[in-house]
Formats: C-alpha cells, structure tokens, sequence
C-alpha cells in the first residue's frame, strides 16, 4: 500500500485503534506508519498520558503556525472564534497588536473578545502608537472603559486617557449608543450591550 | 528550488528590507507551500494592486542580487508579450514573478479578496503581508497561466481536497468572462476537459460555461 493510499483510508481524526482497523495493519505496524507520517508532517498528535492520543491526518501536509490575532483573542478569551482566515505573523506579534488587528476587522465577535486583552497589555505606549497609525484610538479608549466596569482590568497611564476627536466612529456597522456616556466621552457608537458581555465573563 | 522554510525566510528577510507597508496577493506554488500540497517550488508568484508596491518590492530583491529575465520560454509568447504579463527576477535557481493589477487578463475579484485561504504578515519596521488565495482560485489561476507542470499542480489539489467547490470555481470563471477576461472560459474549459480524464465533473459544469459563452452546450469525447 503506498503512502497516499494509506492516508486516504486515515484522513481524519483517528486513534491507534481506529486507524489499526482501518488500515488492516497490526498495531505495530500502524505505529510505524503514523510515525513516518508523522515525521513528512501529515500528521498532528493530540492527548498521551491519561488522555487518549488522538492522531490528525491530512491528505496535505500541516504547516507549522506562527500564532496571529485569533491565537491571541482564544488565549486570553472564555468566548472562542472559529477562524475563517487563517491569519499568522511572523515577527513579534502580542495583545497589543492583536488588539488593534480586532478592532480593524470592525466585526462584532473579535472586537467582543478583545475586551479582555486589556489585562494583558504592558505597552500602553505601542497601543497608542499602533492606534494613532490605524486612526482607532478612540475606540481603544471606549473598549477600555467598557472593560473596566466587568473585568479586573491593568489601569492605561492617565496621559494616554483624554480623548483627541470629536468626530463619531463606528466599531462595527451598528449605530448603537449602549454605556451612553462611555460613547458620549469618546464619541464612539459601542455595539454590544450587558447581556452580550456575559458571554466573556 | 525554493522549500517551504526558504520562502518564508526570503519573505522575512524582504520585510526587513522594505521601506513602506506592502500587501500581496500569492498564488500559483507559493500558495500551494502554504497549503501543504507541496514542498517546493520554481518560482514565488505575486500579485501586487499598484505599480508602487512592486517597484518597492523589486528594490528588495535587486538588493539580494537578484536580476530580471525574460518571461519569453516560460509563458506562451501570447501570454509572454501580454501588456499584463510579469516582470520576472532570477538568481541561481528561484525565481519571482511579479504580476501588477492584473494575471494576464485576470483580475483579484471581489470574492478574491473577501475569501482568502490565510493571511501570512512578516513583521519588522514595516509589514510585508502575504494574503494566499483560496484553492478554487489557485486552480483558475493555474489555468489561466498555461506554463510546464501547472496541470500536473492542478491534479495534486484535486486529488488532495475532498472539498473542492466546483459551482465556486465556475461561478468564478464566469465573473472573470463578464469581467472582460477572454481567455477565462477557453483556458478553463481546456483544462477541464483534459481533467476529465483522471476525475468525476458534472456536465452542468461545463453547461454554465457554454451558456456563458452564448453557445450551445457541446461536450467533446
């Protein structure tokens, strides 16, 4: 049987019990073939220990990942994102950039989850920085605030908390003034409400 | 050749380098490396939206030795003298092909854009981001540019996706036609047909294709 045929009969997830019976292979045998598949890079490993090892194969093979901004939203928030564009940096890449990343996708989910970066950040500098480049330092200011009433949040220097424009932005496309005067300070229209903060509490 | 690991240390060396943010479209080989249907590849294919990029991005590359060369021997000498064809640039044995705005007649589509597979940024002073297209696209690409072994790539994707969207793929090539890309619907119906021989496509595939044309649905054996 050749390489490509066994991993047709193996794509998925399997567990050495399952691809044993699959392949029609003694258990030795299906070792070494996950094994010398694992070493092309068709296959991930999963579990070991107490947990039971959990093989996933691929027909193509699976590239190492450097982490990007929904590695760092699912890091640090109870509410996952399934991820629809694999996005990956290469470089130094932290909550910092990641927030500035979710507040550019202007979607509800990523910029909900970002929320709690703010515990996270250590480079108020850079956010400030990242924002004024990406001209969203008034949303910063207002996801700041908001997460400050529901988490225990790390305080942002006092000089960066004055806002600079007047002018009213969106996060997302709604134009909602929920947390009126968090929106009233930083002119900006905050989409989520109460009940949608529960859901990364 | 170029493996996988030299492409990314190549992009990661040319962000170093570059003096404004660039963003890139890649498909063709360097797409199918970030997929994993192969491990390398002759040249890196991209596609950058304005002049200015790749002027930027070729100022790298001169800088890393490498020196432009003839696309005359690689595309068909119709595509080769196209006015959208790439400039190329060699050194030893990889290669870049830099398309601008457009693949021949090709344009980045809106669901192009919207329906990237990945986005891959190489960070440094500034960013160099790297968007791979999605698979259906990468095969329309590959049609489109007719070079050695670009069939052969086609039927490593086929073989290898359990999933490939063909109502997306021809749904694409038919936004190309009504876009005014001539060569879309001859290039892909070629491939198909030549597909065929090794894999299961529906015949209404290649109806909406005919229709699209306005000519009446003719199957060659």
């Amino acid at each position: 049987m050749c390489a490509e045929e066994k991993l047709r009969k193996l794509a998925g997830l399997q567990t050495l019990e399952t691809a044993t019976k699959a392949l029609g292979f003694t258990r030795q045998a299906t070792l070494n073939t996950l094994s010398k598949l694992k070493k092309e890079g068709y296959v991930t490993v999963k579990g070991g220990g107490k947990q039971k090892r959990l093989y996933r194969i691929t027909l193509r093979k699976q590239r190492k990942r450097s982490p990007g901004m929904y590695d760092i939203l699912n890091k640090y928030s109870p509410m996952k994102l399934a991820i629809w564009t694999d996005h990956q940096v290469h470089g130094p890449y932290g909550p910092e950039d990641a927030l500035i990343d979710a507040i550019k996708t202007k979607k509800f989910r990523p910029i909900l989850a970002s929320l709690r970066l703010f515990n996270h950040i250590k480079d108020w500098k850079k956010v400030y920085r990242l924002a004024k480049e990406n001209d969203c330092w008034q949303q910063v200011g207002a996801l700041y605030e908001v997460a400050r009433i529901y988490f225990r949040v790390k305080k942002m220097p006092s000089y960066y908390t004055v806002p600079t424009t007047n002018k009213w932005k969106k996060l997302t496309q709604l134009k909602r003034k929920n947390f009126p005067h968090i929106a009233k300070k930083w002119h900006v229209y905050i989409p989520f409400n109460e009940h949608d903060l529960k859901e990364i509490k | 050749m170029i493996t996988h690991e030299d492409q990314l240390a190549l992009f990661t060396l040319i962000s170093k380098s570059i003096t404004n943010n660039i963003s890139c479209y890649a498909f063709d080989g360097t797409a199918m490396m970030f997929y994993g249907y192969k491990d390398e590849t002759k040249d890196i294919d991209i596609l950058f939206e304005n002049e200015k990029s790749r002027q930027d991005f070729i100022n790298v590359l001169e800088q890393l030795q490498y020196s432009e060369t003839s696309p005359l021997g690689i595309y068909l000498p119709k595509k080769a003298k196209n006015k959208y064809a790439p400039l190329m640039y060699k050194r030893d044995e990889s290669r870049f092909d830099l398309f601008v705005k457009k693949i021949f007649q090709t344009i980045i589509s809106p669901r192009m854009k919207e329906d990237l597979f990945s986005v891959h940024e190489f960070k440094s002073e500034k960013t160099l981001t790297v968007n791979v297209l999605k698979k259906e696209h990468i095969v329309l690409l590959k049609a489109v540019t007719e070079r050695d072994k670009d069939f052969e790539d086609i039927l490593t994707i086929i073989k290898k996706e359990k999933t490939f969207d063909w109502q997306y793929f021809i749904d694409e090539v038919v936004w190309q036609f009504n876009h005014g890309n001539d060569w879309a619907l001859l290039d892909v119906e070629k491939m198909l047909l030549e597909l065929k021989k090794y894999t299961f496509i529906e015949k209404k595939y290649f109806t909406q294709l005919y229709q699209a044309h306005g000519k009446k649905p003719q199957l060659k054996k």
